[in-house]
């Protein structure tokens, strides 16, 4: 089976720090990956690399088995993301900022699509209020609705649970099944192990900006998942 | 899929832009503040020099104002990109990343020039001359060639000196230089065109070249500045 998408050596070096060291994982259909691992272990630099918004400085990322090279058009198309920063504009109203991501997104009958989506979160009723004056949870929600407007088969998750408090959590919870059809990809970086085991079907942990533990979910058990976790985390001291 | 399709260079480029303009008619922080700024350094060119003053003199001090105005709108082209990370959702658009550049570019001139044409009349009043409305083609080409000039050279050093926690002064320092040949044609053909004396073709060949390359250079760089 074809991994969608396939990481091979990654390497990313920020001046004298090595962000990821040589990362190897193969990450098929509709599998949800939950990566953890503590501050600085690279979770997000190895999610921007995917997203290609971080050039690699060794190694190659391959989508459906063609490297990205200069032309990553074709993954950026096919990837949603939603960061902890919302990556909405403050001073555009809900649907304002849909819209503008739609059109540069080329979403046909986008007014449709907005409209639904806007229902699907919850935020209809608000959708002419400005961004500003949302809460973390309705900017996560909205931030969810702006990542799957184009309904990318892959979804790349960067610590969404971040902020929300415990009904907010839940929303995005109900939000991330609903989005789950077996066919969609999901990598979703957090430090919420229940969280992130709950949702998974595949678990990895990355430590120094490498993968030290990469399992299927049925494989393990979350007491032992939890192990294996703070003995990563405890060497960090 | 299926739910998208290829949106053309200009399209997109044009999208960023209404985007912006959308952004900026609800706050108008940018315009009012580039404003306001450009009309109290005309004001104080126009007490230093007490009302009347030479063509070259007031061309010149017109640019001084406009460059320094435009130094605002510049600073914070990019930073309300990163305020809540909304370049990196820019980042993952499938498009040309110079679609970025040029969209943040075409809406800084906008801005620029937009200042410039509402602060004409002012500087007419203010140093009694009729001769700045008198000639409003030339006065707008001008204006649009060398705020071109500004924009395009401010754009991709506000990218630049965006992640910098001096950026605010870091833009000028590295702006102002780079400018500086374009204000001094500037100065020239805006003197010419208030009283026409000698030639200029020397000095539009000289912009029009600088608006080129500073149109090229980011075009190919900018994918390399925006990465972190």
């Amino acid at each position: 089976m074809e991994a969608i998408i396939e990481i091979k050596d990654l390497e990313k070096v920020f001046g004298h720090k090595k962000a990821l060291r040589g990362v190897n994982l193969k990450i098929y259909e509709g599998e949800f990956l939950s990566l953890f691992g503590p501050n600085g272990a690279g979770k997000t630099t190895l999610l921007k690399s995917i997203a290609t918004i971080l050039r690699p400085t060794r190694g190659k990322i391959y989508f459906r088995g063609e490297p990205l090279d200069d032309d990553s058009l074709v993954l950026r198309e096919s990837i949603g993301l939603v960061s902890h920063n919302s990556l909405l504009y403050d001073d555009l109203t809900a649907y304002e900022n849909l819209l503008f991501y739609a059109r540069m997104y080329g979403v046909n009958d986008h007014r449709e699509r907005i409209n639904y989506l806007l229902h699907q979160v919850g935020l209809y009723h608000r959708k002419d209020d400005t961004v500003r004056t949302f809460s973390r949870g309705m900017l996560q929600r909205l931030a969810i609705a702006r990542a799957i407007l184009h309904d990318p088969p892959i979804l790349l998750l960067d610590e969404p649970y971040t902020g929300l408090d415990a009904q907010a959590a839940r929303i995005l919870d109900e939000l991330i099944e609903n989005l789950k059809d077996g066919k969609r990809t999901f990598i979703m970086t957090s430090h919420d192990l229940d969280k992130g085991f709950e949702h998974a079907t595949r678990l990895a942990i990355l430590f120094y900006g490498e993968v030290v533990f990469d399992r299927r979910k049925e494989e393990t058990s979350i007491e032992e998942f939890e192990g294996e976790f703070w003995k990563w985390v405890g060497q960090q001291g | 899929m299926g739910r998208t399709a290829r949106v053309g260079f200009l399209r997109q480029v044009l999208y960023i832009v209404a985007k912006d303009f959308r952004a900026e008619l609800r706050t108008k922080e940018l315009f009012n503040s580039m404003f306001l700024f450009a009309l109290l350094a005309l004001v104080i060119f126009n007490f230093s020099f007490a009302g009347k003053m030479p063509v070259r003199i007031l061309a010149g001090a017109m640019w001084v104002s406009f460059l320094f105005a435009s130094v605002l709108g510049l600073n914070r082209s990019f930073v309300k990109e990163h305020e809540k990370g909304s370049i990196e959702g820019l980042l993952v658009i499938p498009c040309d990343r110079s679609v970025i550049y040029f969209g943040k570019l075409l809406g800084n001139l906008l801005f620029i020039f937009l200042v410039e044409i509402v602060s004409l009349p002012l500087i007419s009043v203010f140093f009694s001359r009729n001769e700045i409305l008198q000639k409003p083609l030339q006065l707008s080409g001008i204006l649009v060639l060398g705020s071109l000039a500004i924009s395009s050279v401010g754009t991709i050093l506000s990218a630049i000196t965006v992640n910098t926690r001096t950026r605010e002064l870091l833009l000028p320092i590295l702006l102002f230089p780079l400018v500086l040949p374009v204000l001094i044609g500037a100065v020239e053909v805006t003197a010419y065109i208030f009283q026409p004396k000698g030639t200029i073709s020397q000095w539009i060949r000289l912009i029009a070249i600088y608006d080129i390359i500073f149109l090229l250079v980011p075009y190919l760089l900018f994918d390399y500045v925006v990465e972190e």
